[in-house]
């Protein structure tokens, strides 16, 4: 297929899950924010870490452009609170990280591939996009932006819904779903890295398992799947075993290995020789490394440093990812 | 929206003061309602029933056609706040209850010894219906009988706490404790604003731990279950609510089986052995074996199990012994036998209706004073003397001078009041008490607040939900001295840094080369 319809395929899924996990995230540190209080006590989602997640990219209108966010603009990121950083992660239009963004994005990807994708995803994503512009969002996300976010989770789950039910399982589906799959694992991946704590963990489950209580359901509350983990982990949660729950637990569609696994199995579909294939190669070894890693554990092992070495792998199959499907005839990928 | 607010007569407010300013602790609270005015509210209740429905946290009642029909749970959105210096005397209060009722039950089945001591009459204890003989002798695992407690407790007009009732059977209520919370963070996150709040959410665990601490020895992770009637029982919601946020099979009396004193549940994989079982029904329906034989409810030989210690059941059988309306006069006398300390929560005066001469008084005083069957929850069978009419009181008399030792007699508490929305946007008193909710595993924890009831009707002091009662949000404060968090938990975090989200596409690419090129 066209490289140009891959890519934008493999960005409309990648737009769609983004979207769905901020609104998640935000969820998250807003309850945690209203439930533990000021202080921010037990509060591993703090907005702080929210805004670390996406790279502390979205600025202040006015303070600065992206370039130099490095230096002048990173204090006064720190001080903002939820008042400024909620609507701005969700409505701003002119903040590419936005939710809104986001969808924004997807449906214009969208527009441009409706011979591609089915006639009832247009539309479900379309109806998505005029749901936004319908209501006031503002005066709602002022009141209580659960309603909002609730609706981000339920229409991009009608989106995927939809997709199941009406795609061949063929090239154009495998990019739209890879795109799904490497955005979850590294949303998943950017909140575990900024909810477990530097220091050592074993030793503070060991001796005081409801120390990180409330933020290891924080963190379950942010990314979803509570009910999973209890019904998979019957213990009580703590960040270690969250941690590890959200890493490796393959039976959790929400994990990384999961969305790992899935992402090897539609570049796979996607690729005309997936046995040559450098992300499919790659992604193959990153995979085994994570079972091994699993299985040889080590109680004191540093799952923070474990973390980023996936994550870093993550970006060179992401960039393999681009070389071998998208960059055709020499044009560069973009990072803005 | 509190302009006329009006406290009743002999009540105290929880929240506002008689001249109709607020009380010190929740004065930011009050100012966050003004702010919101009486249409944000109204609006967000439409949210609330609206989001309750959609989940299911409803409750059944007869509409004026006879026909029944779910409705949301009436929660109202303004919540009842209590200082950590008032929490930390309840909390101790109620420890300090939950102990002694705890050894009573334990001395009941084997010594007896406040039988013994001449303080409580044997008589009254085996005339209770819920005296179950079959265990005697059975030493509970780890001496723990009641497991679960929620006691009631009122403020009356001095502002002091008495308990009203105790309830250490299978006192239900948490799940709304925790649906409440969380249904007013995204509700009206507003009114939190200001204010340091202890989290509920903890509860699940807090139960789940005490449940594998009191199980028989195991070599892997003993299996805990929630035992329920079924789905017709009215706190099935609840039950459900347990197992899922416990993450334990919620099991029915046909999974349950008993092989040789071993009990055990039906899975797909074959038997797997069950080490504690919380169970939300009566005793009398648990062991067709060796209580009600109709029961179709129960598991035949559980008892047995019990017996062999292969099984901890939550709570014990037998603990309702502990909580009869009749028993509840002996607990500050139990508490000083056992404990040897002076009780920190006292009862409402009560009178038992045996003694000739109490009845006589009672009586004469009945227009004043409150009859309760005995045997009865749920507030089925309470006469208020002050709301009742000459017919009904002569009525009441007679029916206590037919079987006076089904009854006992309380003076009067005038329940505290907080202001609840009343249907359009405006606040008004409304009667409230309080259940906190505590776990005895290793030790007595007690979830921060509890559920608070509050009686929906313009001058009803009846609470419970089946009689047209709704809840509130219970806050417990962290404020002051009385601070319980560790300084390290308060230290924040630096988030480490993370590469940059990327984004792409085919359009920012020729974009950008659009742009590069004239450039070149």
């Amino acid at each position: 297929m066209l490289a140009r319809i891959a890519q934008e395929l493999f960005w409309l899924g990648r737009d769609l899950t983004r979207a769905e996990h901020t609104a998640r995230m935000l969820d998250g540190a807003f309850h945690a924010d209203v439930a533990g209080g000021p202080g921010g006590r037990g509060i591993a989602i703090s907005w702080r870490g929210v805004l670390a997640v996406i790279g502390a990219k979205p600025l202040v209108p006015g303070q600065g452009k992206p370039g130099d966010e490095a230096g002048a603009s990173v204090p006064s990121l720190l001080t903002l609170s939820r008042r400024e950083i909620a609507p701005m992660l969700t409505l701003d239009t002119e903040n590419p990280a936005a939710v809104v963004s986001c969808i924004y994005r997807a449906r214009e990807r969208a527009s441009t591939l409706r011979d591609v994708i089915s006639t009832e995803m247009w539309e479900a994503l379309n109806g998505f996009y005029l749901s936004l512009g319908r209501y006031d969002l503002e005066a709602a996300l002022a009141t209580g932006p659960y309603s909002v976010y609730q609706e981000v989770k339920e229409r991009c789950a009608l989106f995927w819904g939809v997709l199941e039910k009406t795609m061949l399982r063929d090239e154009a589906r495998s990019f739209l779903e890879a795109g799904g799959r490497i955005e979850e694992a590294d949303m998943v991946l950017r909140m575990l890295r900024i909810a477990v704590p530097a220091a050592s963990l074993p030793d503070n489950t060991l001796d005081g398992s409801t120390t990180h209580e409330a933020e290891a359901m924080a963190l379950l509350q942010a990314v979803g799947g509570f009910q999973a983990f209890r019904r998979s982990v019957h213990q009580v949660p703590t960040l270690a075993s969250v941690g590890s729950f959200l890493l490796y637990e393959s039976i959790y569609p929400g994990s990384v290995v999961a969305a790992l696994a899935q992402l090897q199995d539609s570049l796979e579909t996607a690729d005309q020789a997936p046995r040559s294939s450098p992300p499919v190669l790659r992604l193959g070894r990153l995979i085994a490394d994570l079972e091994l890693q699993q299985r040889t554990q080590q109680p004191t092992a540093s799952l923070i440093e474990l973390l980023a070495d996936v994550q870093d792998e993550l970006g060179l199959i992401d960039h393999d990812i681009d070389e071998r499907y998208f960059t055709i005839a020499g044009i560069p990928p973009v990072h803005i | 929206m509190i302009d006329g607010y009006t406290i009743p007569a002999g009540s105290w407010d929880e929240l506002l003061r008689a001249d109709g300013s607020a009380q010190p602790h929740v004065a930011t609270l009050i100012e966050a309602l003004q702010r919101l005015g009486p249409g944000a509210l109204l609006e967000a209740g439409q949210r609330r029933d609206a989001i309750f429905m959609q989940q299911g946290i409803t409750f059944e009642v007869a509409g004026t056609d006879g026909e029944r029909r779910d409705r949301p749970f009436p929660l109202d959105l303004v919540p009842r706040v209590l200082t950590a210096q008032e929490w930390t005397v309840i909390k101790r209060g109620l420890a300090q209850r939950i102990r002694a009722l705890n050894a009573f039950v334990d001395d009941v089945y084997h010594a007896r010894e406040i039988v013994r001591a001449g303080i409580v009459p044997w008589s009254l204890i085996v005339s209770r219906p819920s005296f179950q003989r079959p265990v005697h002798g059975i030493r509970a695992p780890g001496g723990v009988y009641t497991h679960v407690a929620g006691c009631d407790l009122v403020r009356a007009g001095d502002g002091s706490w008495r308990v009203l009732e105790d309830n250490v059977r299978t006192p239900s209520g948490i799940s709304y404790v925790l649906e409440n919370r969380l249904a007013m963070t995204r509700l009206v996150p507003e009114l939190f604003a200001g204010h340091r709040v202890r989290p509920v959410n903890h509860y699940p665990s807090l139960l789940l731990g005490a449940l594998r601490a009191v199980a028989p020895a195991a070599n892997e992770t003993p299996t805990v279950v929630v035992w329920t009637p079924g789905p017709l029982n009215s706190a099935y919601f609840e039950h459900a609510f347990l197992a899922r946020e416990m993450g334990v099979e919620l099991v029915e009396a046909s999974d349950l089986v008993v092989r040789e004193a071993v009990c055990y549940m039906r899975t797909t994989a074959g038997l797997q052995r069950v080490h504690t079982i919380y169970r939300r029904l009566d005793d009398d329906f648990i062991d067709p074996l060796e209580f009600r034989s109709d029961s179709v409810l129960g598991v035949p030989g559980l008892v047995r199990a019990y017996r062999a210690g292969t099984v901890a059941i939550a709570n014990a059988i037998g603990t309702g012994v502990a909580d009869d309306k009749a028993v509840y006069h002996y607990v500050p006398e139990m508490i000083r036998f056992y404990l040897n300390e002076e009780p920190i929560l006292e009862n409402v005066p009560t009178y038992l209706l045996s003694d000739e001469k109490v009845l006589a008084h009672v009586l004469e005083r009945l227009p004043e004073l409150v009859v309760k069957p005995t045997s009865e929850s749920g507030g089925k069978g309470v006469f208020i003397g002050p709301h009742a009419s000459k017919q009904e009181l002569e009525a009441e008399a007679l029916l206590i001078r037919s079987q006076p030792e089904r009854f006992i007699a309380q003076e009067l508490v005038h329940l505290s009041t907080v202001p609840t929305e009343t249907g359009d946007g405006r606040l008004a008193p409304r009667h409230v008490d309080l259940r906190p909710f505590a776990v005895f595993g290793e030790e007595i924890r007690i979830v921060p607040g509890g559920l608070t009831r509050v009686a929906l009707k313009e001058g009803s002091m009846i609470v419970n939900s089946s009689q047209g009662g709704g809840s509130k949000d219970t806050w417990v404060l962290d404020d002051g001295e009385f601070l319980e968090a560790s300084q390290a938990e308060v230290e924040m975090r630096q988030p480490p840094r993370l590469p940059d989200v990327r984004y792409g596409g085919w359009q920012g690419q020729a974009q950008q080369q659009q742009q590069q090129t004239p450039g070149r």
